[in-house]
Order: structure tokens, then C-alpha cells, then sequence
């Protein structure tokens, strides 16, 4: 059934066709109506899940862990500070295995006070051990909830599924929502290997020795790299049922691109406009939409990069002392390429100001008209 | 789950890769007794519910509301009746003193508690329920003097033990004061079924029989204990002229010779002396007779010593209540009353009894036409039967707390020997001298009796006297919820009928009212304990009873925090208290 709904609400579908069954939350906006939606579903039975509602984001994230850790399939959702206060227990809920699906979205940390969109947030929670998946899309939304629990139950991490202010979490799209039982043959009810269960109780969460600790960040990694090629499977089991798709990354006009713009989140679809007017000129320019941030997709942005000849790393936020965070990544990934690609690191839309079809135009002529950076992070319609 | 595993499983893992991902115990945790952490030690005790406690009889009221609202109510009277064989007349006419201690007035109102008293009462009868007759454990009887609450608790609870009673009583039926009550609060099959009851466990109740008239103390010389529970028969004066005059009748006589059935000639205007619920009774009897009634009373109506309710209907019936106003004196004519002459009274300062004292208005003098005065003051006991082995205290028999008088084997008890003048408190007397002289007969102390402002209890139930208070239960478990309003027959045919005022509830609402009850103090196993604990420490049985489970408690006392009713306490464990 295709309806016209908004990002934030597509969240809560995915969410209730998951048949997600324990929701702790704690409202702060843009966020509010993912759970505000859950809460009506729970209240008038559409979905059959305990919510929870909490004291703060630091006991949602609690609660969800100890429900997920009781082997129930588990959703919140949270937003900028939300997610900050949430750090301890990140790392609690990916050092715990527990496949948690929450949906964050992209809100600039304060202070100065701000309630628009920028990637600080999440990216600031890089190293936790969760997966992350940028949204552009509020059918990417919705469809990347259903397949977040998949993936994340498999390979025993936790997901987050991230959309930006407003941009996304406010605007109405037209969404396909499919029929809970087409979803409910491609995704069976979690079926826990650990958990807790008063019939056989073990101790979860103890101290651990340094003969021991290692091992079990070791698991970790192997668990990230493991998700990369779960992720493609499920995305393609995904496509046979549904027939929609979304892959790691997306390559958009990339053949015999000499240029490329690197994107995530709602960039994209921005930059698909402007990349198509471009090639019309007769630009040799592509898109590669970067939607899989954790695990980093090394090789695959490797080979979509490496017929390139400039590359512009389009970066809604910034790692102060060091320059834009897919910036770093992609030019780490691009290090055994051998090649030494021009890469340009444009820093933009900060605290949600506007990234517009002109300002990206502007971009693509600032790359045509430079062989290489001017300099390592280049500030875009910033008044220095 | 096994409480305690037989062995302690050995693991051994040959490889990394077996090792679970996340960092959780291989085995079981119960190895690691962690009660050892303890510091403080919750457990389970029930405490004193203000309800119960509040009772005069005291009546086990959380307990048979817990069976009622299970809809088990037979069990609910035997419970009820072990302390108090009268649950239909106190579901009537108790002023019940335990919903004033509810601890639910401020949320929805008191437990309705009288009408679930009166409900069980109701479904005894309906079934034909009776007491349980004991092994005789005595040849002799114990004799009791007076067929009213006291006597008849006192010879109740006695033949409950297996002591052969004989009750020796004045008037022609038995069931003293409650028998004067009028049938419209108190309909006289009620009184007949319990007192009945009585009977059948084999107490010889003997008739028109009066001590120190044709009852000679001689004739008791041979008992071993005589109960002494003649209550408080004789009427207090009005003390002006013209009292003596034809149309003067106390207000208990006038209800006695009602009840039996007299012809009292009352003429139009009635006037009724007295605030209390004797005046009330005989004010709204002579309404119901055709009387136009007046109530004189010489306080305001705030000091007025009758139920509310009883004021309330009585006004609803017609009867006009003249306040601040006093008799003077009482003109005749032909010997007979003519007019009431009244004084307007105002309040001055509080007297002995915390009232303020009615001072009169000097030329406020009034006359009122009348045709009968009914003079309802109080009643005092008559003791004249008395001889000087017993003594007597500010008008009354002179006992201690286990109701022993000063001449051995004899006791007393109700209102010859308290003068609390209520059914209730007749009724725990009674039963308090029961008890006294079980332990009497059989050569037993008698000194651990409690003082007679608490009651005592046949029933041996292990509470801690600990009163649980509004502020001791787990208000954020309480919801409101409010009580049933109280049917009544509407006024116009009251005024016409002896037929009840206040209409039954029905079952449902029954049901409903006896859940509200918070169960203050006594575990009603509602599971909070249970499903709080974090360290499933704390375990049931089929039975609804809980025991902590006390290797792996670690004292966090969420339990005893979270009980909705102060049934749980904590107590610093015996290692550390040094």
C-alpha cells in the first residue's frame, strides 16, 4: 500500500512491520513522531509491543538493552543530544551482541543551541561497535528498518538507522508499505542463542579478564566484516521480495566519470539532480552515494573510485583538528589503491543550513577548475 | 529452577572459538551465593490494619474482605463471625468506627465495610449457615446476666469453646438494647436469626428472669463464673416540673413498648428531648406512628452526639430539629401535658466532656404545644441488684482489663462496665470476658489482657501491632476509586413504613467495594515483591505465600520499598549489628 508519509513515520512502520516487541524511548526532537507513532500502535493494538517510556535517553538505551538481552526484538529511536547521552550504553549494547534497531536522526550538537540537521551526532558514536546506515530516502527508511533487524540479527551487532532533520524526518514522501505477512516471510521472529532465562541463568555483562577481553573485540570486528557481505545478501533477498534495493553504496552515472561526488543522507538526492543537468552539458561527472558507514565499505568504494580523476568528499560535519569524517574514510579506503587521487574535502550545510542544487553546481565548478585542493578541508558558502 | 544445583557443573573449553561472543557466565550463577552481600534483610510481616484495628469487636475486616471479593463467602462470615457472632445487626446499626480509619478516604472514600458486613450477613442467612458447636469441655454452666450484646457474645464465644451457658434475662425476648433499635434501622428477623444461631450451639437462654428481683443471687451461689452484662437500662431525668405528668414517656420505654407491640396513645405533637440516637430512634418511630415531631436539643447540631446519617433522614422525614433550645418546665392540664416551656440556649466555654456548655438566654422562654414528651438523655445503669461485694466505680461496675469485679468468679462487661454504649463495643466485651473466664475455669493467668480501648481477638493470627497508615503504604500503587453511594427508601414512604431505610447493594457492587480494599498491612499475594526483585530471589508457592530465598538476596530491599501495602519490613542483619 503506497502512502504519503513522512521520514519520521516510516521509522515507526518499519519498526511495527518488524513487529519490533519492547520500545523504550525518550522524546527530543526531530525524533519525537517515530515513538509518538509507535505509542499510538502499541495503544490501539497495531502492534503487540511493550512500550516502555523512560526517564532519559541513557535508560532508554538501558531498558532496550535488558529487553533485547531477554531475547525480544527491540526498537528505540533518539536524536543529537539524545544519542550523546546514550554513549555509555552504545557500547554496552555492541560489546553485548545485541541486535538493537534504532533509528537516529541527524541533528547538530549544541551549543550554539540547534535543532536542524548535521552528522556530528551519529558520527561521534562511530567507534561503539554499531552499524550505521544513511538514509536518503523515505522508502530507504522504512525498508532499511525491516532489513536493519536481519543483518543485525545475524551478526549480533546493533544498527542504526540514520536520517536527517527535517530534510527527511519532516518531509512527505510517497512509501510503499508492504503487507505484514510479505514481511513476515523474509523476517521470521528473532530467535535468541543468548539470553537471559530464569530456567538457566547465567551472568551477563561480568568483569573480563585481559585472557579473555581481546578475543571478544576480535569477535567484534570479525562481526563488522562479517555484516558487509551479510548486508548485500539480505539486501538482495531483499529485492526478490520486494524489488527494491539499496547495496552498500550506490554508484549513480559513474560510467566513464572523471569526477566524482561522494555523498550520504538527503546530499544525494540533491546532487543526482545537479549531476544529471551536468552530464547534459556534457560533464563527465557521477555520483557515489555512500550509505553503509559502519562496517566501511573499503573495497567497494575502492573500485567505485578507481577510475576517477578527482574526487569531492561532500561532508556534513566535521572532526575538529582533522577535517570531514567521510573524507578521512574514503581516502583511507583509497590508500592500497595505489593511485593518488586528488581528493577534495568540502565541508557543508552545518547546523542544517541549506544545501542547494547550486551549491553543489558550485562545487562540480570549483572541482573543474582546480587540478587539485587548494587546501585540506575546503569551507563551503561559509562567511570567514 | 533448582534452588540449590546438586554439583557445580565443570567447564572447560578447549577453544576461543567456543567461548560465547558476549561476555556472559558459561554455567549457572547460582554458585555465587550472593546474600552474602547482604546488608539489610527484608522479609515478610503483616502488620495491623487501621480497620481492624479500629474495630470494637474486633473483627479480622481485611481478612473476610480478601474472601468476600473472591466471591467465598461463606468462608468470609465463619471468618467475620469468630469474633463477632452479629454481622447482620452491626452491618446496620454500627456507627463503624473502622471506615473512619480507612485508608482510602482520600481516595475514592472509606471502604463501605458496614454493607459487606451486612452483605455476608444477608448470604448466611440465605443459606442457612450455623455455627459450629464444640465438644462439651465442661458439665457445669457458666451463668450470664443479661441477653444483650455483651451477654450473648460472652455466651457465644464461650460455647465455642465447649462451655455450657445459661443466660438469665429480664425482658421477654432476648438481645437487650439492640431489641429496642426500631425495624426500619434493624428489621427484628435480622436480630431473631443470629441470636438464634446462638441458641443452636446449645446456650439456654432463659426469659423474664431478673437478678435481685425473681432471680435470686442464692440461686448462682453454685456456679463457678457469672457474667454480669445487664447494660444500661434506666433513663436519665429531665429534672423540672411536670415531668411526672401523664404524656411524659422515656424515650426507651416508648421504643420498648413499640417493639412490643403496645398501643402508645401519642396524640398529634411529639416533642423529642435529646441529641442522640436514642432520640433520633424515637423522634423518627413517632413519625412513623403519625406524629407531627419536634426535636429539642440544647447544643447546636455539631455537637450533636447522633450518627449523621440519622439526623440527615430524620430531617428528610419531616421531623423539625429545634437547636440551642431547652425544656424548662412542663404545664399540665388535667394532669395531663399541655405545653413545653423552652429556653433559647447559647454556647459559652467547653465543659468537662470538650463541649461547649449550653448557657441559657435569659426572657427567651417560650411555650410549645405538645402532646407527648419523649425524654431521651442517656440512659445510666441500674445497680440496685447489687450487693456490697461488688464495687462499683463512677456509676458503673468497677472491673479490670480482663472484666474481673472485686467478688471472685463474677464477672461484668458491656455497658454496666464501660458504658462505651455501642453494639460494637458490647460486643467485644462480651468476648473479652468469655475469654477471661475460659482461662478462669481452667486455673489460667489472667493477666495479659490488653486495655480495654483495644480488643482482643479469638483468633490466633500472628500480627505485628504496628497500625499501617496512609503514609506507610506504596502510594504510587494506589488508585483512586469511589465508593458506592448508600440507596435509601425515598422520605414520603418512610414516613409511612417501618420498612428498611437503607437498601442492600447488590452482589456485583458488593464484589466491586471489597476490591477496593488496599489490604493495608496483610500480603494479599498481589506478586509486586515477586516481580520486582532483581535477583529472582523471591519465590511462591501454590498457596499465594512468598519466601525469599535468602543465598542470593542481596538486601536491596526493592521489595519491602515497592509493596503496595506495608506487608513487607527490613531489618539490619544480625552480623552487623554489633
Amino acid at each position: 500500500m503506497e502512502r504519503v508519509i513522512m521520514g519520521n513515520h516510516a521509522a515507526s512502520y518499519g519498526a511495527q512491520l518488524a513487529r519490533a516487541q519492547v520500545i523504550a524511548a525518550y522524546p527530543i526532537t526531530p525524533q519525537t513522531q517515530i515513538i509518538e507513532m509507535l505509542s499510538e500502535f502499541c495503544a490501539d493494538g497495531r502492534l503487540n509491543a511493550k512500550f516502555i517510556t523512560v526517564e532519559s535517553e541513557h535508560s532508554a538505551m538501558a531498558a532496550t538493552i535488558g529487553a533485547a538481552t531477554a531475547g525480544a526484538r527491540t526498537f528505540t529511536a533518539t536524536s543529537s543530544h539524545g544519542l550523546a547521552l546514550m554513549h555509555e550504553m552504545l557500547h554496552w549494547a555492541a560489546g553485548a551482541r545485541l541486535p538493537i534497531v534504532m533509528a537516529e536522526v541527524n541533528r547538530a550538537m549544541g551549543p550554539g543551541w540547534s535543532i536542524w540537521t548535521d552528522q556530528n551526532d551519529s558520527l561521534s558514536q562511530r567507534d561503539t561497535g554499531w552499524m550505521q546506515v544513511y538514509c536518503e530516502s523515505n522508502q530507504e527508511v522504512l525498508d532499511s528498518v525491516i532489513q536493519g533487524y536481519k543483518i543485525a540479527e545475524t551478526v549480533l551487532l546493533p544498527l542504526m538507522i540514520v536520517i536527517d532533520a527535517f530534510v527527511l524526518s519532516h518531509t512527505s514522501e510517497a512509501v510503499d508499505i508492504p503487507d505484514i505477512a510479505t514481511v513476515d516471510r523474509f523476517l521470521p521472529p528473532r530467535k535468541a542463542q543468548y539470553k537471559l532465562d530464569v530456567t538457566t541463568p547465567h551472568a551477563f555483562g561480568g568483569l573480563v579478564t585481559p585472557s579473555h577481553y581481546m578475543e571478544m573485540r576480535y569477535k567484534m570486528q570479525k562481526a563488522m566484516e562479517e555484516a558487509l557481505g551479510v548486508m548485500e545478501d539480505v539486501d538482495r533477498e531483499f529485492q526478490q521480495i520486494f524489488g527494491r534495493s539499496y547495496g552498500l553504496l550506490e554508484e549513480y552515472r559513474m560510467d566513464d566519470a572523471e569526477v566524482v561526488l561522494v555523498t550520504s543522507g538527503t546530499i544525494t538526492s540533491t546532487a543526482r539532480e545537479v549531476i544529471d543537468s551536468l552530464r547534459e552539458e556534457g560533464q563527465r561527472i557521477g555520483l557515489l552515494k555512500m550509505r553503509v558507514f559502519r562496517p566501511f565499505p573499503t573495497e567497494r568504494a575502492r573500485n567505485a573510485l578507481a577510475c576517477a580523476q578527482k574526487i569531492a568528499v561532500i561532508d556534513r560535519n566535521i572532526s575538529f583538528g582533522q577535517g570531514g569524517i567521510f573524507a578521512q574514510e574514503v581516502r583511507s579506503a583509497l590508500y592500497d589503491a595505489g593511485t593518488r587521487t586528488p581528493l577534495f574535502n568540502f565541508i557543508v550545510g552545518l547546523g542544517g543550513r541549506d544545501v542547494t542544487p547550486t551549491s553543489l553546481r558550485n562545487i562540480a565548478t570549483f572541482i573543474f577548475e582546480h587540478e587539485t585542493p587548494p587546501e585540506d578541508i575546503i569551507w563551503w558558502e561559509v562567511n570567514k | 529452577m533448582k534452588d540449590h544445583p546438586a554439583a557445580i557443573t565443570e567447564i572447560n573449553l578447549a577453544h576461543e572459538a567456543e567461548m560465547p561472543p558476549l561476555p556472559m557466565s558459561i554455567g549457572t550463577t547460582l554458585v555465587n551465593k550472593t546474600g552474602t552481600w547482604r546488608y539489610f534483610r527484608p522479609f515478610y510481616e503483616d502488620k495491623t490494619p487501621p480497620c481492624n484495628n479500629a474495630c470494637p469487636a474486633g473483627e479480622d475486616i481485611v481478612g473476610y474482605l480478601a474472601l468476600l471479593k473472591e466471591g467465598r463467602y461463606e468462608e468470609a462470615w465463619r471468618l467475620l463471625t469468630q469474633e463477632n457472632p452479629f454481622p447482620g445487626v452491626c452491618g446496620r446499626v454500627c456507627p463503624h468506627p473502622c471506615e473512619s480509619e480507612c485508608n482510602r478516604i482520600e481516595l475514592g472514600g472509606a471502604v463501605a465495610i458496614h454493607t459487606l458486613e451486612r452483605f455476608l450477613a444477608g448470604e448466611a442467612a440465605a443459606r442457612k449457615l450455623s455455627f459450629v458447636a464444640a465438644q462439651r469441655i465442661d458439665e457445669e454452666p457458666v451463668v450470664v446476666i443479661g441477653a444483650g450484646p455483651a451477654g450473648l457474645a460472652c455466651a457465644y464465644h464461650l460455647a465455642l469453646w465447649g462451655h455450657p451457658v445459661t443466660v438469665y434475662e429480664a425482658a421477654a425476648k432476648p438481645g437487650g438494647m439492640m431489641r429496642l433499635i426500631p425495624p426500619y434501622r434493624l428489621p427484628a428477623h435480622v436480630l431473631d436469626r443470629e441470636i438464634a444461631n446462638i441458641e443452636a450451639l446449645g446456650v439456654r437462654i432463659l426469659t423474664g428472669q431478673r437478678l435481685g428481683g425473681n432471680l435470686s443471687w442464692g440461686a448462682l451461689q453454685h456456679y463457678q463464673a457469672v457474667f454480669l452484662a445487664v447494660g444500661q437500662s434506666r433513663s436519665r431525668k429531665l429534672g423540672i416540673a411536670g415531668e411526672k405528668a401523664e404524656g411524659v414517656l422515656s424515650g426507651i420505654d416508648f421504643l420498648a413498648r413499640i417493639e412490643r407491640g403496645e398501643a402508645v396513645r401519642l396524640g398529634r405533637r411529639v416533642a423529642i428531648i435529646g441529641g442522640g440516637n436514642t432520640a433520633m430512634d424515637a423522634a423518627r418511630t413517632a413519625r412513623r406512628s403519625g406524629a407531627e415531631v419536634t426535636i429539642l436539643y440544647r447544643r447546636s447540631r455539631k455537637e450533636m452526639p447522633a450518627a449523621e446519617a440519622e439526623i440527615t433522614e430524620a430531617e428528610e422525614e419531616g421531623i423539625a430539629i429545634h437547636y440551642l433550645t431547652a425544656p424548662v418546665k412542663i404545664w399540665t392540664e388535667n394532669s395531663r401535658v399541655k405545653e413545653l416551656e423552652c429556653i433559647k440556649m447559647a454556647l459559652g466555654e467547653p465543659d468537662a466532656s470538650g463541649r461547649p456548655r449550653p448557657v441559657p438566654l435569659p426572657g427567651s422562654e417560650h411555650r410549645i404545644p405538645v402532646d407527648t414528651i419523649l425524654p431521651a438523655l442517656g440512659q445510666e445503669a441500674d445497680l440496685s441488684f447489687l450487693d456490697e461485694t461488688i464495687q462499683i466505680a463512677q456509676g458503673q461496675i468497677a472491673t479490670d482489663s480482663a472484666t474481673v469485679t472485686s467478688r471472685q468468679g463474677v464477672f461484668a462487661g458491656g455497658d454496666v462496665a464501660t458504658g462505651y454504649g455501642t453494639v460494637a463495643h458490647a460486643i467485644g466485651s462480651g468476648k473479652r470476658a468469655a475469654l477471661a473466664i475460659h482461662h478462669y475455669l481452667r486455673g489460667e493467668s489472667l493477666e495479659s489482657f490488653p486495655p480495654l480501648s483495644q480488643a482482643v481477638h479469638r483468633a490466633q493470627k500472628s500480627l505485628s501491632p504496628t497500625v499501617v497508615r496512609l503514609e506507610n503504604l506504596n502510594q504510587d500503587r494506589l488508585t483512586f476509586s469511589a465508593r458506592p453511594s448508600q440507596r435509601r427508601l425515598d422520605a414520603q414512604t418512610r414516613q409511612q413504613s417501618f420498612d428498611e431505610v437503607n437498601l442492600p447493594l447488590d452482589e456485583f457492587t458488593v464484589r466491586f467495594e471489597a476490591e477496593r480494599c488496599f489490604s493495608c498491612g496483610i500480603c494479599n499475594a498481589c506478586d509486586t515483591c515477586l516481580i520486582h526483585c532483581p535477583d529472582v530471589a523471591i519465590k511462591r508457592d501454590g498457596l499465594g505465600r512468598y519466601r525469599i530465598d535468602y543465598d542470593y538476596c542481596k538486601g536491596c530491599n526493592i521489595c519491602a520499598v515497592e509493596c503496595p501495602r506495608d506487608a513487607m519490613s527490613t531489618e539490619e542483619e544480625s552480623k552487623w549489628k554489633e
